[in-house]
């Protein structure tokens, strides 16, 4: 389909007018990052000087880098867990027969209903008998069983023929091995989106790390961002934003390593 | 095969962090007594500049003496390290002190699990009476010190001199009661009528304050001083003060809405929309900064028909928590006491706009040399020195303050956005005595 060059503008117009309107929170973030806080107060939008002085700050202001390789250590492990945990789940959901199958699978996909935060406390409660305060063992391990993990993946694992099981047990490949070398590499797609997925949720939390800790020493970076802030003076608007700026970076440059192989998981598959 | 390799590879890296995770978990929790210093474990809720300032207090304090070790760790918002406290309350996980914001002293008191520091003050007959008597006051519940007083601060008013001037009004003659702020305001939108005279936040805390200047209680039973409050304590003339003020403002259009947003309001008066506020003293040196005007600070206005009253105090107090061992609470009563010493609260008062808990701070140089600079910082502590002391101005004890903030805002906001004055305030009324009722029936 080709469109005609006067239809094209009006919609690259529209495209560049509407992405810009979805960006510009991220975008007038990043302008008041190289702002001074005066200029930020008066309520201007184009900073009358650029200056780095935010960035220099917020490194001066916390420890961000061990911030942030806190939050890389959590959240990569948190992804991995999740991967294995919700696949080996979806597997036996999907390919082992047994009794009450579906009976179990609704009454995991029933815990989707609840909020994390509503078990917050009891886990709380867990995490401290097992001793796991201020421990990556306590920020990680509660995240690992995802009942929508589980599901997307179960969903992706039935479209797989019964033939291939069939012929595979035929040809003597076992259990893990039929999981290892055919399932996974066929669901590869959702493997890498519930991968990214799982990494930037648990890059975003706020409430659990801060509650599973209680000094710096594991601490993750959203609540270095939260320490910048301040609760009965003026905020510098200034630090925060080149706070936020720094944080945003890891998973804007995951999104983008992710979508790519996204689409290349996708034509992969087309073309085979 | 070679996503098997992958797999692999994921699941080595998932077990090395498992044993990196795990080494490190003997040298995390590190004993109470180490190599003779004790630890002390300070919470706190102290973000952006003033958790910037009591660092370096606490690292001064710290390497002033060998014995004591202070950390301050940071837990959140007040809200936030109150809900967390009360998780870990009674276990080897809570803190030796910890910042608590005035409004959850009774929360501290009735949770058990706190020494009150008149223990202290008692054995080491420390003076408290060396200390701002306005801030004390508060503090003292039933002639008992439950916990040191720390970061405190007021309402003022702030206005914008320039704005003064140019409405042909005198710059340093602030307007005092609430006839004048409609006065002014008029005045103001008339020369500049792209700037509105008055905002008032949406927020609990600034009602409160009105109903202070006015004398009012909050709650009855003398503010809940003397017995647990039944229900609030203001009468309906005094409650309803403040909204018709607001109301005669947005009537006269010269009031400014910015909601429950306190970072709007301030930005929309250094902006040059609005040209008198009400804000927290603690960001005095931030709006005198940042402002291309020049900033006046005044008293909190009050009601042309009855004497000023004065402020309660605002902020938080530092609790002693219980069941932890002799050594480690009397090193964290000596850090409470190097605390109030007159150059450190210098310094405080300085670094973030709080209050100086110790008066003899004002005598500073550090201090003499801040006024000079910028003399409106000196208003701030006037208004609360001359705060006449009564029940009213003690401030309110009671464990659902948060909650009766809450619902004050939402008739504020109903009143902003035109709804009846009369039945914003019944509601008002009568779901603070609801949560009063609720609160009281769940502690028996």
């Amino acid at each position: 389909m080709t469109l005609s060059i006067s239809k094209k503008i009006i919609f690259y117009v529209l495209l560049i007018i509407f992405s810009l309107l979805v960006f510009s929170p991220a975008l007038i973030a990043l302008l008041m990052s190289f702002m001074s806080s005066q200029d930020i107060m008066t309520g201007k939008i184009i900073p009358t000087e650029f200056s780095f002085d935010n960035y220099a700050k917020v490194f001066d202001r916390f420890p961000l880098f061990q911030y942030l390789i806190n939050s890389f250590i959590v959240s990569i492990v948190i992804m991995i867990g999740q991967l294995l945990l919700a696949s080996l789940a979806a597997y036996a959901f999907v390919f082992l027969e047994f009794k009450g199958r579906d009976f179990i699978f609704f009454v995991f996909i029933a815990t989707m209903m609840v909020p994390f935060e509503a078990s917050i406390i009891p886990n709380f409660h867990t995490i401290r008998h097992l001793n796991w305060l201020d421990h990556y063992n306590g920020l990680t391990i509660p995240f690992f069983a995802t009942a929508f993990g589980t599901f997307l993946l179960r969903q992706n694992f039935k479209q797989i023929p019964t033939e291939l099981k069939e012929a595979s047990q035929i040809a003597g490949i076992g259990e893990f091995k039929y999981y290892l070398t055919v399932v996974l590499p066929m669901a590869k797609t959702s493997l890498i989106t519930l991968g990214v997925y799982g990494f930037v949720t648990s890059w975003n939390m706020y409430l659990w790390p801060l509650l599973a800790t209680t000094n710096d020493s594991v601490r993750t970076v959203q609540i270095g961002l939260r320490q910048l802030q301040s609760q009965e003076q003026l905020n510098e608007w200034g630090v925060i934003m080149a706070g936020a700026i720094i944080i945003v970076v890891p998973t804007l440059i995951l999104l983008f390593l992710g979508q790519s192989k996204l689409q290349k998981g996708l034509t992969e598959g087309a073309i085979k | 095969m070679r996503k098997r390799k992958y797999l692999l590879g994921a699941f080595m890296l998932l077990l090395a962090l498992f044993i990196v995770g795990c080494s490190n978990k003997s040298n995390g929790n590190e004993g109470e007594e180490n190599n003779g210093t004790q630890t002390v474990t300070f919470w706190h809720s102290m973000g952006g500049a003033a958790q910037e300032a009591l660092n370096s207090i606490v690292e001064e304090y710290n390497q002033s003496q060998d014995k004591v070790t202070v950390n301050a760790e940071f837990q959140g918002t007040y809200d936030e390290a109150l809900t967390k406290f009360h998780s870990v309350a009674g276990t080897d996980s809570a803190p030796t002190m910890m910042q608590v914001f005035e409004i959850g002293t009774k929360s501290m008191v009735n949770s058990g699990f706190i020494e009150p520091i008149q223990t202290f003050v008692d054995e080491d007959n420390y003076d408290m009476s060396g200390l701002e008597e306005n801030i004390i006051n508060y503090y003292k519940i039933d002639d008992t010190f439950y916990s040191m007083p720390f970061n405190s601060s007021t309402p003022v008013m702030y206005y914008n001199k320039d704005a003064f001037k140019a409405a042909g009004l005198d710059p340093e003659i602030a307007p005092t009661t609430y006839k004048e702020v409609i006065d002014v305001s008029k005045k103001i939108t008339e020369a500049n009528p792209k700037m509105k005279g008055f905002a008032l936040q949406a927020y609990g805390w600034l009602y409160e304050q009105l109903l202070a200047n006015q004398g009012a209680l909050l709650m009855n039973n003398d503010n809940g001083r003397t017995d647990t409050p039944t229900e609030v304590g203001f009468t309906d003339e005094q409650g309803k003060s403040v909204f018709n003020w607001v109301k005669q403002m947005i009537d006269d259009e010269t009031f400014a809405n910015y909601g429950t947003n306190g970072d709007n309001m301030v930005a929309g008066f250094l902006a040059g929309d609005v040209a008198m506020f009400m804000q927290s003293s603690a960001s005095a040196r931030d709006v005198i900064d940042n402002a291309p005007f020049e900033v006046g600070v005044a008293f909190i206005p009050y009601p042309e028909s009855i004497e000023r009253q004065g402020v309660v105090i605002g902020g938080a107090s530092l609790w002693m928590i219980k069941d932890k061992s002799e050594a480690e609470q009397k090193a964290a009563w000596d850090f409470m006491k190097y605390l109030q010493t007159p150059e450190i609260q210098a310094k405080w008062h300085v670094g973030t706009g709080y209050f100086a808990v110790n008066p003899a701070a004002y005598e500073k140089q550090e201090v003499k040399d801040a006024y000079e600079k910028m003399p409106q910082l000196q208003v701030t502590v006037e208004q609360l020195q001359s705060t006449k002391s009564s029940y009213a101005t003690q401030g309110a004890l009671m464990d659902m303050i948060p909650e009766a903030r809450r619902i004050s805002e939402t008739a504020l906001e109903t009143v902003y956005n035109g709804g009846d004055i009369d039945k914003a305030y019944k509601d008002m009324v009568k779901q603070m005595n609801e949560a009063i009722e609720t609160a009281n029936k769940a502690r028996k």
